[in-house]
């Protein structure tokens, strides 16, 4: 993906995220730092109260994050679909199933489930950047 | 007077001994004919069952009740026990218990039983050991065995349980399921997160009849397993290899539809229950 692309990417999912009614009915206390990889592409999302702090894509090898959620691009890609298939359809489901994996600081993950699962439900409106 | 619409759903609680304990069991029901009793799934309460409890279709031949199991919804836990000095762990020899004995305390002659999730694994536990007290089942998203779900996150005293609970299960449900019935469910699922874990128990440790599947005596309780293509927990090929290994057995697997399939999109899931009591009552006619 070319830097404009990237750039209109990023540009997309903060847009639809800081206007995301649910994030900002109930994302007062939503806030912390993840990965996610792609295998081709990473991408360290940034939230602070809800809103899109900021989005690093391709990260160095000291930016910090809580957690990661890793998968190959094929399953990324499915996942961003706008009806995704059994078994792409949320990080559980891909993570039982598939070759999803949670890694990191899990305890901020479930701490933010409610909001990180309707952030991550953002890909299905903008799709995967791979 | 103002705008009401009263439904004929009723609510009503039946005080029953099981193991010694005593509970005060709610339960909704509707229609009137064969019994249909409903299960709830793990961690949650009976408005599960509200589409099939008002759909006229099935409560005109068939009597609907769909009660709450002790520490859900509105059956409090053991009202002679000092239950919270305990850790609540559901095992399959109480579950079963207590379902027949509900079914004894309402006099239900000839019932089917049909459970979702953790409903649809005691499904298939009464199938094995209590053939004579059912007429059928109807294990929905079950399995002969279940694992990985028995977590502590759902009870993580750092993390919000009501949350962790409601949103750890929101992919089992189809992302094309109504926005309005996954979120019902994710509500229900909000209320629930005290017993969610102890039920699990059941669900993902005690519950395992592998190797016990081909003593069901399929020839006396019929059984027809349904399943739906979103459920991450238990596929449609976990239930296509627990029925086929079940004589007389069906399987049906749910297009478009996940774990929840009665709470998430009722709509769609009263056509694989159409179905599936198509077939039982088919095999009565045969039978007779």
């Amino acid at each position: 993906m070319a830097v404009a692309a990237e750039y209109e990417w990023s540009t997309r999912f903060q847009e639809e995220n800081d206007r995301n009614e649910e994030l900002s009915a109930h994302g007062k206390f939503f806030t912390c730092s993840y990965l996610l990889d792609m295998e081709t592409k990473k991408i360290l999302i940034r939230t602070h109260s809800g809103k899109i702090d900021t989005i690093n894509v391709d990260p160095g090898p000291l930016d910090h994050y809580q957690f990661a959620i890793r998968a190959s691009a094929d399953t990324w890609r499915k996942f961003a679909m706008p009806t995704p298939p059994p078994m792409y359809h949320g990080i559980w489901a891909a993570s039982f199933q598939g070759d999803m994996k949670l890694e990191g600081d899990l305890l901020v993950l479930m701490q933010n489930l409610r909001c990180l699962t309707a952030q991550l439900e953002i890909l299905r409106v903008v799709g995967a950047p791979v | 007077m103002p705008k009401a619409k009263f439904s004929p759903v009723t609510g009503r609680y039946v005080t029953i001994e099981v193991e010694g304990d005593e509970y005060k069991v709610f339960y909704l029901e509707n229609g009137s004919g064969q019994p249909i009793v409903c299960q709830h799934t793990a961690g949650c309460h009976n408005h599960q069952w509200r589409g099939l409890l008002e759909d006229e279709e099935f409560t005109q031949n068939y009597r609907v009740i769909a009660y709450d199991l002790p520490r859900h919804g509105k059956s409090d836990p053991p009202l002679n026990q000092e239950w919270w000095k305990e850790e609540y762990k559901l095992t399959a020899d109480f579950y079963t218990k207590f379902i027949v004995t509900l079914c004894d305390a309402l006099e239900l002659e000839n019932p089917i039983f049909m459970g979702s999730s953790f409903g649809g694994n005691v499904a298939l536990q009464l199938a094995l050991y209590y053939p004579d007290r059912f007429d059928a089942v109807i294990p929905v998203e079950a399995a002969d065995h279940s694992p990985g779900f028995y977590l502590d996150w759902w009870q993580h005293p750092h993390a919000n349980a009501a949350q962790v609970c409601a949103s750890g299960v929101w992919d089992l449900m189809a992302p094309q399921s109504p926005d309005k019935d996954r979120w019902a469910t994710w509500f229900y699922y909000s209320q629930g997160s005290e017993a969610f874990k102890g039920d699990l128990y059941f669900y993902s440790v005690d519950h395992d009849l592998r190797g016990k599947l081909d003593q069901i005596q399929g020839d006396k309780i019929k059984v027809v397993m349904l399943t739906g293509d979103y459920d991450y927990l238990t596929t449609p090929e976990d239930g296509r290899r627990t029925a086929s290994q079940i004589k007389n057995a069906e399987f049906i697997e749910m297009v478009g539809i996940g774990h929840f399939p009665m709470s998430e999109n009722h709509e769609l899931f009263r056509s694989y229950l159409k179905e599936a009591l198509e077939i039982i009552s088919a095999a009565n006619k045969a039978k007779a």
